[in-house]
């Protein structure tokens, strides 16, 4: 039986599939990025490939341009440590406001509540909803006109009289005040593009979370009832242990996910530069500067930083399983 | 049976054989634009295509596409996928696709025209003294005014000159009414207001050699206009929403009498002539004297058709393009989507009152500056666009931003 | 553990919480389809004047049921876009991708679970690369691989790259499935005198049923919503997916709250629905997923 199962040719076969798909859509195109990003050429008009060395690179990150007169120092209009900043900013919250709230709900509707399906289900079901409707839809709350659902709101409440100036105040990037466009503003930009991308993706987490919660043996739960332990002790020393392995996949989800987000933010706002993230930046500079060996920089950064928090976390979390077991 | 199925073979044939010819009679050609729903040049195609169908003997597919994603879209279409005419930005935007070899050349076809259409109007899309696309329309920034509005703070017509100007917006303001409205969602919304005031500083001749990339950024006087501009943000001239508005939402608001101005294209013409109220065209006011006239004017033929090479019949592609461009510029015209690229050689007389204002300011025109996100490439252009976006935004000041762009764009 | 699940007046409070979030989660939803429903005067408020001459103002009904339902919306934006097409477009693309997804993640799993050689431990390692590569980043060269091959503009121009960024977690939740079925299995049949195809094919592919579901919603969650991919190797109506479809439609409709309103909720209503019917299901096979990966 061994020698067929080890039979050479069998094993290739089994393997082609999805090893065509997988070199052929993924392996090879990071490769011919990387080959991308030392050259400049503009894919529309057919030029040659032009060898730029580091420039890209150098584009992205160091160019800083500094204003003479006033001796402030700013970012050149294709600068990527914004956008990054962006994508870090994101994918902290989606981390650590994003997931303890999903883990919260996830521990609460695992004990066995009434209602706990429906919950499940409603909570659920904005990730079923296009990107592209929950954008439009809330670019439709944010609206500043008299229909912008937000504003109203803020407005029937009389938040909008100390809220308005306030944020006006923290505004640091414009001089002009705050009236209530939300993507009008860096800040504010960011903050509403992040809210939707937050929101949509908690019941993702809760539910793979619960999955995982359900799986705590219930021998062992007893067994911490009998000792005596409270609830919160329960979750504390048994099931967020138990469940390590899939916050790791939750963490790693949301930091890949927050650096890869685009769809949201392009179905937000059609000028994404208040609110920049790489894959903005990248779609920009491919398909609105025709600059395709940036734009392919861009990528492998991309690429880069997705893998190395992969590797970060699951080394992070190995580390502290060790010292629980 | 035998006789049964060789009569069905027949049958079948003939049949092939007459849809063949139907074919050969009525050739199918695919034409991609912009011309959705709501852009104003929707009707204008939707009366040349028939018109044209007729008169050719052709069939006409048209497919429309919202402006932003047509720009990606046509771009990451290979050239065998293109359609057999598509709708193309002249200047650098079409220059990109005759540099791939992706665009038929229209010289032979052009001779036809010749005397219908000027020389001067095929400028921005002739590359290497080769003509490559049929212009439709051309437009400049208007400054459109409402009237009422005007005439509630005590003015009976546009200001002409800045002081003017200035004083009018004070009372505007003093009578709770926002003098403009400009949508900063969409940045060449911005260069609408951006760069009349620009070419009011440092006049036509100036502005274009630095969209040519023969002078520099680097004038102070730019940086002054800059200023300028930012000043007017910030006295409250402009509605503060505009900031996160789209430009449908702040025209749709002009109409509704939301604001005393809005500068814009002139393509807006009809759809504000139709629009219920008192409303006039105008240019943006001198700013200094010496460089500048009030005639000078931002604009030109800047939106046209393009002819693939890789149509299957691509002469007669050309000449229904040319056909298209003539009969889109027409219909647009009496429309009020747009100014005549094409010599008239129909009736005028029902062109509507604002857009006849507006084509007697451009044939008394003294000069004439492209929009600059066509003047420039793809690169160049969109660099600009993002610090114009900065600047309305009042994030640069006219330092910074002549400082930015000359260190961007040597 | 049933009777856990009586109501119970202590848990009040986090059920006070929690129907908080409810409403956060579906108020949007209730916002979009009122809106729908609404005539723009409605939505943006207006002013007319009355007999005596003053004027007298609306204002905007925000969250209330409309006044005056308007299904003209929906006949406005069912006959704009070419949205059923765009379903069906979106309905084709999803099932190949998940069919191939199946396929090829199950064989590979086969050589990477039951199979016996070198450096399989590795392959398992290289496959799992893909779970954090965005897709987005391969934009350049897919598109020029697939302007090569001929295959832009064609359903397959979608449904290859996104098979390809959906096998690793079809292959890391098949992992788990496979590894659940007993050993004992291969071998009696090996005994039987079948080879490891007909294994594969008649005791291993139909065990691996549940793993059916759950790798298909992992992925049709991967392919359905997805933007870029879409709006850049499509530009034929006849291949345009929903989302780019909406997104079109967008386009038209800036400033009319209503038809725009209503495309929102014909677009979204089909999952939904959908979903209410299979949700203990879906979630089951999710929480499947979660499990075994």
């Amino acid at each position: 039986m061994k020698r067929t199962l080890s039979y050479k040719l069998n094993i290739f076969l089994f393997l082609l599939p999805a090893l065509i798909l997988f070199v052929g859509i993924l392996i090879a195109p990071i490769i011919m990025s990387a080959f991308y990003s030392f050259h400049e050429f503009n894919l529309v008009a057919n030029t040659d490939m032009e060898y730029v060395g580091l420039e890209n690179y150098k584009i992205l990150f160091s160019s800083m341009l500094t204003n003479a007169n006033t001796g402030k120092i700013y970012a050149n209009s294709m600068y990527l440590g914004d956008a990054l900043t962006h994508s870090l900013i994101l994918a902290a919250l989606s981390t650590f406001i994003q997931l303890p709230l999903a883990l919260i709900i996830a521990l609460k509707l695992s004990k066995g509540i009434w209602g706990e399906r429906a919950y499940l289900s409603i909570y659920f079901m904005p990730v079923l909803i296009s990107t592209v409707i929950i954008g439009r839809l809330w670019m439709n709350i944010y609206d500043p006109g008299p229909a912008g659902l937000l504003n109203a709101g803020l407005r029937a409440l009389g938040i909008d009289k100390w809220l308005f100036p306030a944020i006006s105040n923290a505004i640091t990037s414009s001089k002009l005040p705050f009236t209530g466009q939300w993507t009008g503003f860096r800040e504010t930009a960011l903050i509403a593009a992040f809210i939707p991308i937050l929101w949509q993706y908690v019941g993702y987490h809760m539910l793979l979370m619960y999955a995982g919660i359900k799986g705590v043996p219930a021998d062992l739960l007893e067994a911490a009832q009998l000792d005596g332990c409270k609830e919160g002790q329960v979750n504390r020393y048994i099931i967020i242990p138990y469940i390590k392995p899939i916050l790791k996949v939750c963490v790693i989800f949301a930091v890949t996910g927050s650096l890869k987000s685009f769809d949201l933010i392009y179905a937000l706002m059609k000028d994404t530069s208040r609110a920049e993230l790489p894959s903005t930046l990248m779609y920009k500079l491919l398909f609105l500067h025709n600059r395709y060996g940036l734009g392919s920089t861009v990528a492998v950064v991309l690429i880069v930083l997705c893998f190395l928090f992969a590797v970060l976390i699951s080394f992070a979390f190995r580390d502290k399983g060790a010292k629980v077991a | 049976m035998k006789k049964l199925v060789a009569l069905i073979l027949a049958a079948v044939m003939l049949l092939g054989i007459t849809s063949a010819f139907a074919e050969a009679e009525k050739p199918t050609l695919t034409l991609w634009s912009i011309a959705t729903e709501s852009d104003a040049n929707r009707p204008a195609y939707e009366a040349a295509i028939p018109a044209v169908e007729e008169a050719l003997g052709v069939k006409i597919v048209m497919e429309a596409f919202e402006n932003d994603s047509y720009k990606t879209k046509i771009k990451s279409t290979s050239a065998e996928e293109l359609p057999d005419i598509f709708f193309t930005w002249s200047g650098a935007f079409c220059g990109d696709f005759v540099a791939a070899n992706k665009v038929y050349c229209l010289d032979e076809e052009f001779k036809n025209y010749a005397e219908q259409l000027p020389e001067v109007m095929l400028q921005n899309s002739t590359y290497d003294g080769k003509h490559y696309a049929v212009p439709l329309t051309m437009n400049i920034v208007t400054l459109f005014a409402n009237m009422d509005l005007l005439k509630e703070a005590g003015y009976d017509a546009v200001p002409t000159t800045y002081e003017d100007l200035i004083a009018c917006c004070d009372a505007l303001v003093a009578k709770g009414i926002i003098p403009f409205g400009c949508s900063g969602n969409a940045t060449w919304c911005v260069t609408e207001y951006l760069e009349p005031i620009i070419e009011k500083t440092i006049g036509y001749e100036a502005m274009n050699e630095i969209f040519a990339g023969r002078a520099t950024w680097n004038d102070p006087a730019i940086a002054k206009a800059v200023d300028t501009f930012q000043e007017m943000i910030t006295k409250g001239y402009f509605d503060p929403d505009g900031l996160s508005l789209d430009n449908d939402t702040v025209k749709a608001n002009f109409i509704a009498g939301k604001y005393a101005f809005y500068q814009n294209g002139s393509w807006n013409c009809g759809e504000i002539n139709d629009a219920e109220g008192d409303f006039q065209a105008a240019l943006f006011p001198v700013m200094d004297a010496e460089k500048a006239t009030y005639g000078q004017v931002i604009g030109g033929p800047n939106d046209a058709l393009a002819v693939s090479a890789a149509s299957k019949d691509p002469a007669l592609a050309a000449k229904v393009a040319f056909a298209l461009g003539k009969e889109i510029c027409h219909y647009g015209y009496l429309a009020g989507s747009g100014l005549p690229a094409w010599t008239p050689d129909y009736d005028t007389s029902a062109v509507k009152p604002l857009v006849a204002d507006v084509a007697k300011m451009v044939s008394e025109s003294e000069g004439m500056v492209l929009f600059g996100d066509n003047a420039m490439s793809a690169d160049p252009a969109n660099i600009y666009l993002s610090y114009v976006a900065k600047v309305y935004g009042c994030e640069i000041d006219g330092a910074g931003f002549i400082e930015a762009l000359t260190n961007e764009l040597q | 553990m049933i009777e856990a699940r009586k109501f119970k007046l202590s848990n009040l409070v986090v059920h006070l919480l929690l129907i908080i979030l409810v409403i956060i989660n579906l108020f949007p939803l209730y916002w979009m389809i009122t809106f729908s429903l609404k005539t723009n005067d409605e939505i943006l408020g207006y002013s007319y004047k009355n007999e005596a001459g003053e004027r007298i103002l609306v204002p905007p009904n925000h969250v209330g049921l409309p006044n005056h339902w308007e299904w003209a919306n929906y006949v406005e934006a069912m006959n704009t876009g070419n949205m059923g097409q765009y379903f069906i477009n979106s309905l084709a693309v999803s099932a190949s991708v998940i069919a191939i997804t199946i396929l090829a993640s199950f064989m590979a799993t086969y050589a990477l679970t039951r199979l016996v050689w070198k450096g399989r431990k590795m392959m398992n390692k290289f496959f799992m690369l893909g779970l954090t590569i965005p897709i987005h980043a391969a934009i350049v060269p897919v598109f020029t691989i697939l302007s090569k091959l001929k295959l832009l503009n064609t359903y397959a121009a979608l449904i290859f790259p996104y098979a390809a960024f959906a096998l690793s977690m079809g292959i890391l939740i098949s992992v788990g499935f496979m590894g659940d079925i007993p050993y004992d299995l291969d071998e009696a049949a090996f005994l039987d005198g079948c080879g490891v195809w007909r294994i594969f094919a008649l005791i291993i592919a139909p065990l691996m049923m549940p793993a059916v579901a759950t790798v298909g919603i992992y992925t049709f969650l991967q392919c359905w919503n997805e933007l870029l991919f879409a709006t850049i190797f499509v530009s034929s109506g006849r291949y345009r997916t929903l989302p780019v479809g909406v997104q079109q439609l967008f386009g038209q409709y800036t400033t009319r709250w209503g038809p725009i309103g209503a495309a929102l909720t014909i677009a979204t209503l089909p999952t939904i629905i959908v979903y209410i019917f299979l949700s203990k299901r879906i979630q089951d096979s999710f929480i499947a997923g979660a499990v075994k990966g």
